[in-house]
């Protein structure tokens, strides 16, 4: 423990130049937020500027063991205003630099709050259980606030939602209450210091993560933008071991199980003709609810889901195009649709891979997405009657969180006057048909009259 | 000329209307299913060609032609190309390539489930054409009709149901309407058309030997009649030659047609027909005398030498002797006694008269009377009709299955029927009179009218003379017309309803109606497959009866032990045997078989009754055929010969494998508070066997509603092995005393062979 402590220290003396060290933080609450599959940190830090210039960049950055488990970070200042957050590299290895919205002036004091989201960081301990069994998971953290700069004053709380907590490491001042651990206040604890916390818990919390996800859109100048997606999902959470019995299963009314029966999956209110199957057909067990802003889907997966089991299904549904598409001058038309979608709450996509089927015809397309993707090379789709392909958007991104619904938007050229090229060459086609059809019933082929016929 | 003109397009335009009428009507009637439920492919073998189709959509028509399932007969595999008839594959297949040419990407799976409801459109066509060529253009358009609606042909083509039978309907129809046309016409254009839908049928169904020897019977009857004449000796020798050729493309029959006994008729009319060939031509060159006796004498020799020929080649092997399953067309008991495997299947059981009725409802009624007039009105196509009607319907009496072969002919002559009675009744009264008005009695005359009616004008009989007489008045008229509507009308009702309460059921998805009329859908067989399919090792291997076979390979695609592709009856005996022996000595069966899960169907919960234990006696019996000395059926009867699952049942059955991974831990449910715990619904009894648990199994998954059970088979090391007293624990070695002492310093090896020079080495047994 001393002997990190004393490298941590070595390190801060090490780089204290390529950070700001002006800046300290003065009141650091963080918020550990362990009651689902995720792990949430939200840090509100008041910040002062010790040194002479005014400062407008701030450097957090994570652990470097869980600094690989991050999925999405973001700042806001004290007016909940969202700050740009930028990631670089630099000899702390991964660090995010704030830019302030308003620069710190020499003394003055100013309150940012930063969050997290990190996924794989709850291990089931012990990491296979019996069907009766409680899940039981560990949290490895850090007692103290993982920061470049020297923090004056620290408090953590850890939320569990659980009064069973089984083990946590006690670094004093410590102090447990119904679901939470407090730990803290801590003082004048130098940059970058470790220490390691523990938390062995119980938490039933679906432990479910979508493995693979790949939505596709389809767009329609017709009027409609059909959305498909194939989603792999994986019970991440505790194995089962041993048998499942389906009589100790019926008999076992409690909510609380590790087990997943079924979640929810919301959808655009507009969405219609909704569908949900797998490769054996329809999935009977699911229900549709329509909400005030949104339609709730109760999806039942085939069979309850145990740790280590998997499943997959295909979701699909129409939602009208005139919400999502706009036409600007120049037939030119924008595309503003969402990325990714609700899969269930509290979800985690380990990898996603989303296409855009654009109509015949598009030309200077152009995608913009509001954060990085991995663009996939584009492709040629077909669809019915087409002779002239349709250009496919893709790219992919992995380990995406609920924070990551966000819209992505297409803007591309298209002439209107596409949209007759099918109807066009169906009917000059049936034309051709019955023309020749006509020509071969007026018309005699037969070399010489049949037998039959001449004996008449 | 103007005049004629219209009146044939007109009357073009009603055959053309009727028809699209009947095919959207067919076509509409089968998606009860689809609309209830879904798109999804039914029941146990559609499983099995859906899956060859998705193989060789896949992977190109020669990969599946050399296709090696290692998925299924494990550790046999199977070798499908050559075991399957790839007609009904190649077809939506090729549906699928043509509409992907065009962009059209609907995916193989409902081309699959439409498929025969399309085809059935195609049937109706051909039903019509068939019945032209026999009778006339309206009485076609009523067999259409008929046919385009009637259970008896339904229950094998709803949307869903996507099987040989779907396709190999409108080729037998088709196939009967290309000879009759070539035997008319006496073409070689006709006989090869003929041949080529020959092919078409072998390639689709089994049921192609009906065609190989009715066909030749149809040749035999005529030759014997006297109606030889030159169209038939081309159009027949024409289409065997071809359809001989053409059938022994398809891999699976292969040298079938020239090696088994099922095709032997139609060489031998095939000889029979050139022989009196050769003598009609000889008879134009010798005088009455001389060819009287060559006569004699060469139909003697010949009919000595075929005969020979084919026992002897019999005898050497060349020509197979007739299977098991064709025997059972003769003798209904066969399958019983020798081939429990055949019997065991439902649809392999005699017909019922309730099935005649239900599948066919009016027509088997009127069907009698269309067969009257055809006889009466006998030429050469009529005499097919009459050997299809009559060979039809006995095979539909032995065999539930072959109900479908009866079908098509009992809709033609009803059509031939319906459409007489309408030309006596709806004729003005000028024309002629004719007899008698009953709608029922088979001797309604249809006269002389038909004019169209060439060849086989049969001359009046006595008594229809008498009748001739007495007019039929007005009202007599109409009410004949509007009964006969009724009836019609009262047809469509029924087979509207058979279709959508008999016929209409995918039979994986089950649906039960509350009090209330709500629906339940019981996903069961679904959910177990598809658990399988996610949570089981890609490798591993599935042990089941094999009616659930193909269903394991399509929707969970994992390697099966056997399946409803019956073709090796030990196999199944042993799992036959492994179901019903205790579970120490399934496990060893099961080890040698490297199984890893145990797939049960139980109906216990719900009350569905064609769970396995109502499986159980059969599987005992095909695997009492095998291993007559492990397996008694007797053993699993009471004292009183009953097979009953509660306390009452025999030791031996409360303790078969196939017992205990069914009601594992069904003793502790309750279904509901009045019934005791352990009460099982499909059986009405409190299960015998109550209190137990599984060594060398664990309970893998169990569905919803407990219709499937999976179990695991445990590895050696896993299950607790009996507890052995201590007392007992010691490691037996063979005591052994050295017999080397101070004065012997030689040691011995224990067991050598005593070697006595000069003697050789006598082998231990």
């Amino acid at each position: 423990m001393l002997k990190l402590i004393i490298i941590a220290f070595l390190f801060t003396n090490f780089h204290t130049k390529t950070t700001n060290g002006a800046i300290i933080n003065k009141n650091v609450e963080r918020v550990i937020d362990l009651s689902t599959q995720l792990v949430k940190i939200s840090s509100a830090i008041t910040l002062e500027n010790t040194g002479k210039d005014a400062e407008s960049k701030y450097i957090i950055t994570l652990e470097p063991n869980s600094i690989r488990n991050l999925s999405f970070i973001s700042a806001k200042d004290s007016y909940k205003e969202e700050l740009k957050v930028t990631e670089t590299k630099n000899e702390l290895g991964q660090v995010f630099s704030v830019k302030l919205n308003h620069p710190l002036a020499a003394s003055r004091t100013s309150t940012i709050n930063v969050e997290f989201v990190l996924t794989n960081s709850l291990v089931p301990y012990p990491s296979s259980i019996v069907q009766k069994d409680k899940q039981l998971v560990r949290y490895f953290g850090n007692h103290y606030f993982y920061s470049p700069y020297l923090t004056t004053k620290q408090t953590t709380s850890v939320i569990v939602n659980t009064r069973s907590i089984e083990n946590y490491s006690k670094l004093k001042p410590v102090s447990q209450s119904d679901s939470s651990i407090t730990y803290g206040p801590y003082n004048d604890v130098a940059a970058l210091t470790v220490d390691p916390m523990i938390v062995h818990f119980e938490n039933n919390a679906p432990f479910l993560s979508v493995t693979r996800l790949e939505r596709l859109i389809e767009v329609s100048h017709w009027g409609n933008i059909a959305v498909e997606e194939n989603i792999d999902i994986l019970h991440t959470g505790a194995k089962l071991k041993g048998s499942f019995s389906r009589y100790d299963y019926q008999r076992d009314t409690s909510n609380n199980h590790h087990s997943i029966k079924s979640y929810k999956t919301i959808l655009p209110a507009a969405a219609h003709s909704v569908y949900y199957r797998d490769s054996n057909g329809n999935i009977s067990t699911s229900q549709v609810r329509a909400r005030k802003d949104w339609i709730e889907l109760e999806l039942r997966p085939r069979y309850p889901l145990f740790g280590g089991w998997r499943s997959s299904y295909m979701l699909g549904y129409s939602v009208p195009s005139y919400q999502y598409l706009y036409k600007g001058v120049n037939n030119q038309y924008a595309l503003r649709m969402r990325l990714i979608d609700n899969v269930f709450d509290d979800m985690h996509v380990e990898y996603l891979e989303t296409s855009v089927v654009l109509p015949v015809g598009v030309t200077n397309v152009k995608l913009s997405t509001p954060y990085e993707v991995e663009r996939l090379s584009d492709s040629i789709a077909y669809k019915y009657l087409d002779t002239k392909g349709r250009p496919i958007i893709r790219f992919a991104k992995r380990n995406l969180v609920e924070q990551h619904i966000q819209d992505l938007e297409i803007t591309y050229e298209w002439q209107p006057l596409l949209l007759l090229h099918e109807p066009v060459l169906l009917s000059i086609a049936l034309y051709l048909l019955f023309i020749v059809v006509i020509i071969y019933v007026r018309l005699d082929f037969s070399i010489s009259k049949p037998e039959h016929v001449k004996t008449q | 000329m103007l005049k004629i003109n219209t009146k044939t397009g007109l009357s073009s335009l009603i055959i053309f209307t009727v028809l699209l009428l009947a095919w959207v009507a067919g076509f509409s009637s089968r998606l009860f299913a689809v609309i209830r439920f879904e798109s999804i492919i039914h029941e146990f073998d559609p499983w099995f060609n859906y899956r060859a189709t998705a193989y060789m959509v896949e992977n190109g028509f020669y990969k599946f032609l050399n296709w090696f399932d290692e998925r299924a007969w494990y550790p046999l595999g199977r070798i499908v190309g050559g075991t399957v008839y790839p007609g009904l594959m190649i077809t939506s297949g090729s549906i699928h390539y043509i509409l992907h040419l065009l962009n059209i990407d609907i995916h193989i799976r409902d081309i699959c489930v439409f498929l025969a409801p399309v085809f059935s459109g195609l049937t109706a066509i051909s039903t019509y054409l068939l019945t032209k060529e026999l009778w006339s253009a309206g009485a076609g358009l009523f067999a259409a009709c008929f046919i385009a609606i009637v259970p008896g042909y339904i229950s094998r083509s709803v949307a869903g149901s996507y099987d040989n039978e779907g396709i190999a309907i409108f080729a037998l129809q088709f196939t009967y309407f290309l000879w009759l046309k070539s035997v008319k016409t006496g073409s070689i254009f006709w006989a090869c058309m003929t041949a080529l839908s020959y092919f078409y049928m072998v390639s689709a169904w089994g049921g192609y030997v009906f065609i190989i020897n009715l066909i030749p019977l149809h040749v035999f009857v005529l030759l014997l009649m006297g109606r030889y004449s030159n169209r038939l000796f081309t159009s027949y020798t024409t289409f065997y030659i071809l359809g001989l050729l053409l059938s022994m493309q398809i891999p699976f029959v292969g040298f079938q047609p020239i090696r088994t006994s099922e095709h032997m008729a139609a060489s031998g009319v095939f000889a029979l027909i050139i022989a009196v060939a050769a003598l009609k031509y000889l008879q134009t060159m010798l005088s009455k005398s001389e060819f009287k006796s060559l006569f004699i004498v060469g139909a003697l020799v010949a009919a000595a030498v075929v005969f020979l020929a084919v026992v002897v080649l019999t005898y050497a092997g060349y020509i197979a002797p007739w299977s098991g399953r064709f025997y059972s067309l003769w003798d209904t008991g066969y399958a019983k006694i020798h081939i429990p495997i055949i019997a065991s299947v439902s649809e392999h059981q005699p017909t019922t008269w309730f099935s005649f009725f239900f599948d066919l409802h009016v027509l088997v009624t009127t069907f009698p009377a269309g067969l009257w007039y055809c006889i009466k009105n006998i030429n050469d196509e009529r005499v097919f009709v009459v050997l299809y009607a009559l060979s039809a319907v006995y095979f539909a009496g032995v065999m539930v299955r072959l109900m479908l072969t009866l079908t098509p002919v009992v809709c033609m002559l009803s059509g031939v029927a319906f459409s007489v009675l309408l030309d006596l009744f709806l004729r003005e009264e000028d024309t002629h009179r004719s007899g008698d008005s009953d709608v029922d009695d088979e001797q309604t005359t249809s006269s002389n009218r038909r004019l169209y009616d060439k060849a086989g004008r049969v001359p009046k009989m006595k008594h229809e003379q008498v009748r001739e007489s007495d007019g039929i008045g007005a009202n007599i008229r109409s009410i004949i017309i509007v009964v006969m509507l009724l009836l019609l009308m009262l047809f469509a009702v029924h087979c509207t309803w058979v279709t959508s309460n008999a016929y209409s059921s995918p039979s994986i998805v089950l649906a039960s109606y509350g009090n209330d009329g709500s629906r339940q859908i019981l996903d069961d067989f679904r959910e177990a497959y598809y658990w399988l399919s996610q949570n089981t090792d890609d490798n591993a291997r599935v042990m089941s009866w094999w009616d659930y076979g193909y269903q394991i390979a399509g929707m969970a695609n994992r390697t099966t032990l056997v399946d409803n592709n019956t073709w090796n009856n030990s196999h199944i005996a042993l799992v036959g045997k492994a179901m019903s022996s205790n579970e120490s000595a399934a496990y060893d069966i099961m080890t040698s078989l490297d199984v890893d899960y145990v797939l049960v169907i139980f109906g216990g919960v719900i009350g569905y009754s064609g769970d396995d234990i109502n499986k159980f006696l059969w599987m005992v019996r095909i695997a009492e055929g095998e291993h007559p000395k492990d397996i008694r059926e007797g053993d699993y009867f009471t004292e009183h010969g009953e097979f009953r699952v509660d306390s009452e049942g025999s030791p031996t059955l409360l303790n078969c494998l196939m017992y205990k991974l069914s009601y594992y831990r069904f003793g502790e449910l309750k279904l509901d508070y009045r019934s005791p715990s352990g009460f099982d619904r499909t059986r009405g009894a409190v299960i015998g066997n109550k209190d137990f648990t599984l060594t060398y199994l664990e309970e893998a998954y169990t569905t919803e509603h407990w219709l499937v059970r999976i179990y695991r088979v445990k590895k050696p090391h896993e299950f607790n092995r009996p507890r052995i007293p201590f007392s007992n624990r010691v490691v037996k070695s063979q005591s052994f005393i050295s017999k080397k002492n101070t004065k012997r310093k030689k040691g011995t090896i224990k067991n050598k062979p005593v070697i006595v020079k000069g003697k050789k080495l006598l082998k231990q047994a």
